[in-house]
């Protein structure tokens, strides 16, 4: 047994090493002919599981290079019928009736409790102090748990990217985040933008129409973009302008005439809850003139005048080329590859297919030339470390934050900026730090969910309520801080803003179920062993082959090479097995801070 | 003369002495005007922070032109009535809020540039702000106009030039010759590694001439990254002050702490982050706070200039992508607008008012101001003006007539 494995793995060593020819790849540039079997290899075979997932094991990598290029393609682009047996999310609980429809401040939501007596579900207090109190909790209740909640919904998400056997359906749910970007900052309400991700992974590869018109009819969209005001005689045109400039056509394809006119068509579309909802008595039905055209559109007459627009297919594909390609895109391809769009009436999969197919995407300027995304960076990195599950030391959302992408917080509408605007002395040190970070644990890690003491200084409120403090001057602020409230100096008011958000934290602790806090659950030593790696030099190629997409000069590698030796104290990996697994670690850590592995 | 008459036409004799204007005769105009536009190596210590105000701040609910009645016909219930403004003169108010900039104007060290916009405007954040971050509208300009102005003013390009505070890098310090320090948290902002990887974690990077574009740049970023974050943080970790910058500092002890330093940035780049002053709904009570946060950030960075003995080299510029419509809308907020107001803060800054104020009954179709002053002007006044290059027709892609805001 233990023989045959390392036969193995010493196969898959030598596939990985061997030295592979690029031969004719310099003329494939911007040919969207498709690879042949003679041209794939294991290192294509990577690179497609770079771009069209989060990067593969030298397992995987194997049996995709056994493939022909076309099953290889087709099994991650026809991934429907991939088993994928992933658990659904595990809601907390923390969502009422009552909530709905959630005030859009809290000054709204304690007018609304003071003019009717109620509000959130909440009844106004008879008589004593602070009858608006539990009110004013709930609200900052809500607030809390939704945004602990929506952590939570990204941390499940990170996990699907990692255990998936579908990759290329994470990863276009990803894409299409960006794409039809919101954010919970807003949005606050996990349940929407769980919905949303939902959508987008079911959807994600099908037809373009179906998803714009699913994205269009959205809460989590709606509520983004303001529609619950765009009614006829007053219409918001938030929406309007995105769906032209974001989502289908880019800047300079419409006027602002056309933005209005079409904001007129969206008037009415609004949400209730979880549900799409059209007010009639809210909806313009009069003749609108769009992009050219008349008629008494609504919504999704919209979206088709969009979607027969030649530069709407153009751009669509323009975006998915270079995300999963490269930055640069002649406007000739650019042209052809809307052309495939429109002619299969804007399937995804297909444009897709071709492209992963494309010998323009194994053409030497598109392969190792992307700079990952933070997700992509950490997901790849876990997925190479041979991780089944994402860590929760350190934290997968202040880790993705601190890189420039926290999952369901995207900063605008526009999504997040692409390429080099990831790497900035700083971000490039932390993604250096966030190794580390995964290999050696901080040892003084406390979990964010559970420990909110940034907002408000409620970590004192907390202490000084707990020491039989009255109200007031538990929640005092302190002499720097000018607020509102220190014009109540008295006792008697109708609820305290301070004591609401302290006892909304403490509500939504006790709702919102804890992130699993395990560490990385590596054995970087078994992995080179069972690779049938014998010595110092053999572990740190391997690394290098399993780790990282560009080749490294000679004298890096010797010296990284020398550092385990040195770490080792010999250059006999068998001697040292007993206690390799640190010096590897900080091996690995040298190596996944080198600035080339921010490429894939 | 032309720039006399502009500056003169809106206001009244009374209304110049009162906004500090008193004093530029017409047998002061040219020696102004000399001195503007000579050389200038003394510019060479100065510097320019930026301050962006994200998501189109409401510039008629931030100074109030309670003078005119149209403001309130507009703004029956978001309009800020008189008792609750801070008056800085018989036309305008600050929003109640703004106890900072009141003073900072009343101490004649703020230029309020009026109706700044550009033509065919865009009422999308990213359009609009990638227009203010490249000085380049309607146009698919590469590169930020505080990065073109790295390249124009530093050759070679000195490390550390332009140093941007956020959590990403701004387009507008995106330069063709200049990296840009970027970081959120001084004190993360380095490597962590065990002492026995040292040497080859801090180590130089070897430059490649054979590398892809990706890889040349992340190689010179690695460079970067390696002299910038012990200077970042050993200046944060040197800086103390006692100055008061308010609830929300909005990063300016950041910057303070590296000026302290001696940092030899000269472009500092910042902002009040992720659209917060995109009121659509509910405007006021936000609208005031977020207005509280930037005025006492404001001033308190302007304080702590004067205690390090900086306040004659350092200028702060503050803008936001565009401003908000003129009529409130139905949900008690403001849409998406067009001409703003730009202050420019400083002690080297002539306070007062610039530029002519749009009409606030002459609105363009979309019930929207028309822009009076190209925002590309005020830009070429701190980068003329200020910085010292007087080549700003070559840098913004057109002639813009500078404001004389500094002395």
């Amino acid at each position: 047994m233990t023989t045959r494995q390392s036969v193995g793995g010493f196969a898959l060593l030598a596939l990985l090493l061997a030295p592979l020819a690029c031969i004719a790849a310099t003329g494939w540039t911007g040919d969207l002919t498709p690879i042949g079997q003679e041209d794939w290899n294991a290192e294509r075979a990577a690179h497609l599981l770079e771009r069209a997932g989060f990067g593969g094991t030298p397992e995987e990598i194997a049996q995709f290079a056994a493939m022909t290029p076309e099953a290889a393609v087709r099994r991650l682009v026809y991934h429907k019928g991939v088993a994928n047996d992933l658990p659904a999310f595990d809601h907390s609980g923390i969502h009422d009736a009552g909530l709905e429809p959630f005030p859009a401040s809290r000054p709204a939501a304690t007018d609304l409790a003071r003019d009717t007596g109620e509000s959130m579900g909440i009844k106004v207090k008879p008589a004593g102090n602070r009858r608006l109190q539990p009110v004013a909790n709930k609200f900052f209740y809500w607030l809390r748990a939704s945004r602990l909640e929506t952590n939570r919904v990204a941390y499940w998400w990170a996990n699907r990217m990692l255990a998936t056997n579908r990759p290329l359906e994470e990863k276009m749910a990803l894409f299409w985040h960006g794409h039809f970007a919101t954010s919970e900052e807003k949005v606050r309400d996990y349940r929407k933008m769980l919905k949303q991700n939902e959508l987008f992974r079911a959807q994600g590869t099908g037809n373009f129409r179906d998803l714009l018109i699913g994205v269009a009819q959205d809460p989590a969209m709606l509520a983004f973009l303001d529609a619950g005001v765009n009614v006829k005689g007053a219409p918001n045109e938030n929406f309007a302008r995105e769906i032209m400039e974001m989502f289908s056509m880019g800047v300079g394809n419409y006027s602002e005439t056309d933005i209005r006119e079409a904001a007129r068509a969206f008037t009415g579309w609004n949400f209730v809850d979880l549900d799409f909802v059209v007010t009639p008595e809210k909806h313009d039905e009069t003749t609108k003139s769009v992009l050219g055209k008349q008629g008494a559109f609504d919504g999704v007459d919209i979206i088709d005048v969009i979607l027969s627009q030649p530069v709407a297919s153009e751009y669509v594909s323009g975006r998915l080329y270079r995300y999963f390609v490269r930055q640069d895109l002649s406007p000739a391809l650019r042209g052809e590859l809307g052309a495939r769009l429109r002619e299969s009436n804007y399937e995804i999969a297909p444009l897709l297919e071709t492209i992963f197919m494309s010998r323009d995407f194994y053409s030497p300027p598109s392969m190792a030339t992307h700079i990952k995304s933070p997700v992509e960076l950490v997901i790849s990195a876990y997925k190479k470390m041979g991780l089944t599950e994402v860590p929760g030391v350190p934290d997968f959302n202040d880790l993705t934050e601190a890189l420039g992408q926290k999952l369901l917080y995207p900063p605008t509408v526009a999504g997040w900026a692409n390429g080099k605007s990831w790497i900035t002395p700083g971000l490039l040190l932390a993604r250096g730090n966030f190794v580390y970070d995964t290999l050696f644990p901080d040892i003084n890690f406390l979990p964010p969910d559970r420990y909110p003491l940034t907002d408000y200084k409620i970590g004192a409120v907390n202490e000084k309520l707990a020491l039989g403090m009255d109200v007031t001057t538990a929640t005092k602020p302190e002499a720097k801080e000018v607020t509102s409230m220190s014009m109540q100096a008295d006792r008697d008011e109708d609820f305290n803003t301070r004591l609401a958000s302290f006892r909304g934290w403490q509500m939504a602790l006790q709702k919102v179920k804890p992130i699993p806090r395990a560490t990385a659950q590596l054995d970087l030593s078994a992995m080179v062993l069972g690779a049938g790696c014998k010595s110092a030099r053999e572990a740190v190629d391997y690394l290098l082959a399993r780790f990282v997409s560009v080749p490294l000069d000679a004298a890096s590698h010797e010296r990284i090479a020398k550092f385990l030796e040195s770490e080792l104290g010999t250059d006999d990996l068998t001697a040292a097995a007993s206690f390799l697994e640190e010096p590897l670690r900080t091996t690995l850590h040298l190596i996944l801070s080198l600035p080339e592995y921010q490429l894939g | 003369m032309k720039t006399t008459s502009l500056l003169l036409k809106p206001w009244t004799r009374r209304e110049i002495l009162r906004a500090g204007l008193a004093g530029i005769g017409a047998s002061a105009m040219p020696l102004v005007f000399s001195r503007v536009m000579a050389a200038d190596p003394a510019a060479s210590n100065r510097i320019l922070v930026v301050l962006e105000m994200s998501g189109g701040n409401d510039g008629l609910n931030t100074l109030v032109p309670y003078a005119d009645d149209a403001y309130y016909r507009h703004r029956p219930k978001i309009g800020i009535r008189l008792e609750k403004l801070r008056k800085i003169d018989e036309r305008y108010g600050f929003n109640g809020g703004m106890a900072g900039f009141e003073r900072l104007y009343k101490d004649g060290r703020m230029a309020i540039v009026h109706g700044c916009g550009y033509a065919q405007p865009s009422f999308s954040h990213f359009t609009s702000m990638a227009y203010w971050h490249t000085g380049a509208p309607n146009s698919g300009e590469e590169y930020g106009w505080v990065g073109r102005v790295a390249d124009a003013i530093d050759t070679p390009s000195t490390p550390n030039f332009i140093v941007n505070i956020d959590e990403v890098q701004s387009l507008a310090v995106r330069a063709r010759d200049h990296v840009p320090v970027v970081f959120d948290d001084p004190e993360k902002f380095g490597r962590k590694g065990l002492y026995q990887t040292r040497p080859l974690l801090d180590r130089a990077p070897d430059m490649d001439a054979d590398a892809s574009a990706s890889k040349h740049y992340l190689l010179e970023v690695a460079k970067s990254a390696r002299e910038a974050s012990q200077l970042v943080r050993d200046a944060w970790s040197g800086y103390k002050t006692p100055v008061d910058y308010g609830i929300v500092p909005v990063q300016l002890p950041k910057i303070a702490s590296l000026i302290a330093a001696g940092m030899p940035t000269r472009l500092y780049y910042t902002s009040y982050r992720h659209n917060a002053f995109d009121t659509h709904v509910q405007q006021s009570d936000l609208h005031q706070r977020l207005l509280t946060y930037v005025s006492d950030a404001v001033e308190g960075f302007m304080k702590d200039m004067e205690r390090i003995g900086r306040a004659d080299d350092v200028t702060v510029l503050v803008f936001s992508e565009f401003g908000r419509r003129v009529p409130e809308n139905t949900s008690l907020g403001t849409d998406h607008g067009t001409a703003n107001y730009m202050y420019v803060i400083g002690k080297p800054v002539k306070g007062g008012h610039y530029g002519q104020p749009p009409s606030l009954t002459e609105l363009d179709e979309g019930d929207n101001l028309v822009f009076t002053t190209d925002f590309r002007r005020v830009y070429a006044s701190v980068i003329d003006g200020w910085l010292g290059c007087r080549d700003t027709e070559q840098l913004l892609s057109g002639k813009f007539e500078s404001f004389p805001v500094f002395s």
